[in-house]
């Protein structure tokens, strides 16, 4: 496989067990407050040509405003992994990323995202290599369990074998009968961005609802951001032995409610369904129109608040709120409706 | 004489979904018509499945259709939730029974294409990728392929395998370490199984008013077709439509036929 734009240094750099290692060696230890802003965060810890990995579920519990501040801050030759991945389909579409290890992209049955068919037929970027959610799931575990490799069963007779340099069939050493296994390397993105319920200041964090991939993603990545709905006193994640990731692996704490904004975050708000559908199915058809819907979501907005208020100010995150309390269970069922009018655009 | 409209082809898919679970079994479940069909069978034949989730959620408690396959309504009040690579790993380590799995493409052995028409090098269309798709088909013991039946979408041989059904039919998903398989397709035609030797597709059941000759017209290989008299799979009752409509998909979301 040639590659236009992915360098052969950033295809071996994820799969560089002892060079992440080294990394990890020289990770500062110290017990500090790591709090800063969003801004000065993706500044100081995304940079130009990073391999970056999409955390959460693409629009649950996924660190969206922290994706929209990286389009402001207009980053550059990312290479984009994740399982699932769909928001790479707008960060290649504005210019951000130039190729992908690919999961899935798009938003389940809400129809094919255009961005991502358009960037790859123009060769606006590339395809690096191809993965299914559960192998690239492995690859970040494995990577977390400080293990090179594990073997699985899946991809085997698949065709994503052919378009994937990184994983090996091999027939397995254990056992007398001939057995075909994958070997799925670990996989050390550069820097990844978490958003989650709860952190303290130094970076210790509590994930609740589905935590995808994102413990595995925050041993494996050389750098890691957290986004948090509240800041927490250290003791109330003590009190409970409740967290899921350790401050050591943390570089920098953001105080962000709302992070998770237009996707849903379970406990605190659900999404704003419509404006996945203008985008898929109004947004990523055309260019000039992925453009324009950026523009107003992103560059209009400074941060999360005036997002919100395009969204519907106090009356939308209100309803976001009862809609998610509902969900839980936490509220009545009848107190709320999830009846919406669905984004269907009309065909000329 | 039945008293309510007929089921469409969409609610006959999700019919026919939900009767290939039985009652018991682990169930993996995808957004759309599989959602559908497994808490129609939840709702009627098999009150007693535990639906898991490939965000994590699993065993929730009964609510609203969810949104995404990662809604709070898949881990709702749930006693634990998973993380990716375990969920996908209980369908390895035999605790999932049946699984669903759609696909732009599905050919004669089953295979499953959802990544490309064409290829990569000469695109026609690009889709969306695996996501959980092959992890799901490659490792539960039994998988359910759900597909829009015409000729193009049922070629002789997928453009891209992304998910493996019996590849090149035999024992050829054996000998390449797979475990499980499809073992049935629910399209708008009916029920297909695959001939246990070659593993190809076979006609298992039609829906009411369809004809070998229609199915065949839809398909682009060569359909087997069972000896004696093709079954026809018996219209659900105004009961279980009933149940479909009003308390499984009350909005419609996935069962209104598009333009009605």
């Amino acid at each position: 496989m040639g590659y236009q734009y992915v360098t052969e240094e950033q295809m071996q750099r994820l799969v560089d067990f002892k060079g992440a290692r080294e990394y990890h060696l020289k990770k500062k230890r110290d017990k500090v407050d790591k709090r800063m802003s969003l801004s000065e965060a993706i500044a100081e810890y995304v940079q130009d040509g990073d391999i970056f990995a999409e955390t959460g579920f693409s629009y649950v519990r996924a660190p969206l405003q922290a994706y929209f501040e990286m389009i402001r801050q207009k980053k550059k030759n990312l290479v984009g992994i994740g399982s699932p991945m769909s928001n790479c389909s707008y960060l290649m579409a504005l210019g951000l990323m130039k190729a992908i290890h690919l999961s899935y992209i798009g938003v389940e049955m809400r129809g094919n995202d255009k961005n991502f068919a358009r960037v790859i037929k123009s060769k606006q970027a590339e395809i690096a290599s191809i993965w299914s959610h559960g192998s690239m799931a492995l690859g970040f575990k494995a990577a977390q369990l400080g293990a090179p490799f594990i073997a699985s069963k899946q991809l085997l007779g698949s065709d994503m074998l052919k378009q994937n340099p990184y994983v090996k069939v091999i027939d397995s050493p254990v056992g007398k009968d001939k057995d075909p296994v994958c070997l799925i390397p670990a996989l050390f993105p550069d820097v990844c961005v978490i958003h989650v319920q709860k952190a303290d200041c130094y970076g210790n964090a509590i994930i609740d609802g589905p935590a995808i991939n994102d413990i595995a993603l925050a041993a494996a990545c050389r750098r890691v951001i957290l986004t948090a709905e509240r800041i927490v006193p250290e003791m109330a994640i003590r009190e409970n032995t409740s967290a899921s990731i350790p401050f050591w692996y943390v570089d920098a704490v953001v105080d962000m409610p709302y992070g998770a904004l237009p996707g849903c975050c379970p406990g605190y708000y659900y999404w704003a369904r419509e404006w996945w559908e203008w985008l898929v199915r109004c947004a990523t058809p055309k260019q000039e129109s992925v453009e324009d819907f950026f523009n107003y979501w992103v560059y209009d907005t400074k941060d999360q608040y005036d997002f919100i208020e395009k969204l519907g100010g106090i009356r939308f995150m209100d309803h976001a709120r009862r809609l998610m309390e509902a969900a839980e269970a936490n509220i009545d069922d009848s107190a709320v409706s999830f009846a919406y009018q669905e984004v269907i655009p009309k065909r000329d | 004489m039945s008293k309510i409209e007929p089921a469409n082809p969409l609610e006959m898919l999700a019919y026919n979904i939900s009767l290939q679970i039985e009652n018991g079994q682990i169930v993996y479940v995808g957004t759309g018509l599989p959602m559908v069909g497994a808490i129609l069978a939840a709702k009627t034949h098999a009150p007693k499945i535990t639906m898991v989730f490939e965000s994590g959620g699993q065993d929730p408690l009964e609510g609203d259709m969810p949104w995404s396959v990662g809604c709070p309504f898949t881990f709702r009040k749930s006693p634990m939730v998973q993380e990716m690579a375990p969920s996908f790993g209980q369908c390895a380590l035999g605790y999932v029974d049946i699984a669903f799995q759609g696909g732009a493409q599905i050919d004669m052995y089953g295979n499953v294409n959802t990544s490309v028409i064409g290829s990569y090098d000469n695109l026609k269309s690009i889709l969306p990728g695996s996501g959980g798709g092959n992890d799901i088909g490659s490792l539960t013991e039994k998988s359910v392929l759900v597909g829009l039946q015409t000729p193009d979408r049922f070629p002789e041989r997928v453009d891209f395998i992304t998910t493996p059904g019996y590849l090149d039919g035999g024992d050829s998903r054996e000998k390449a370490g797979l475990i499980g398989g499809p073992v049935a397709v629910v399209t708008q035609c009916g029920v297909f199984d695959f001939e246990p030797v070659s593993k190809r597709m076979r006609i298992k059941g039609l829906n009411p008013g369809m004809t070998v000759e229609i199915a065949q017209a839809c398909t682009g290989f060569e359909l087997l077709v069972p000896e004696g008299e093709v079954p026809i799979i018996a219209a659900p009752s105004d009961e279980i439509l009933e149940t479909l409509r009003n308390v499984v998909d009350p909005r419609r979301v996935f069962t209104k036929m598009p333009g009605s």
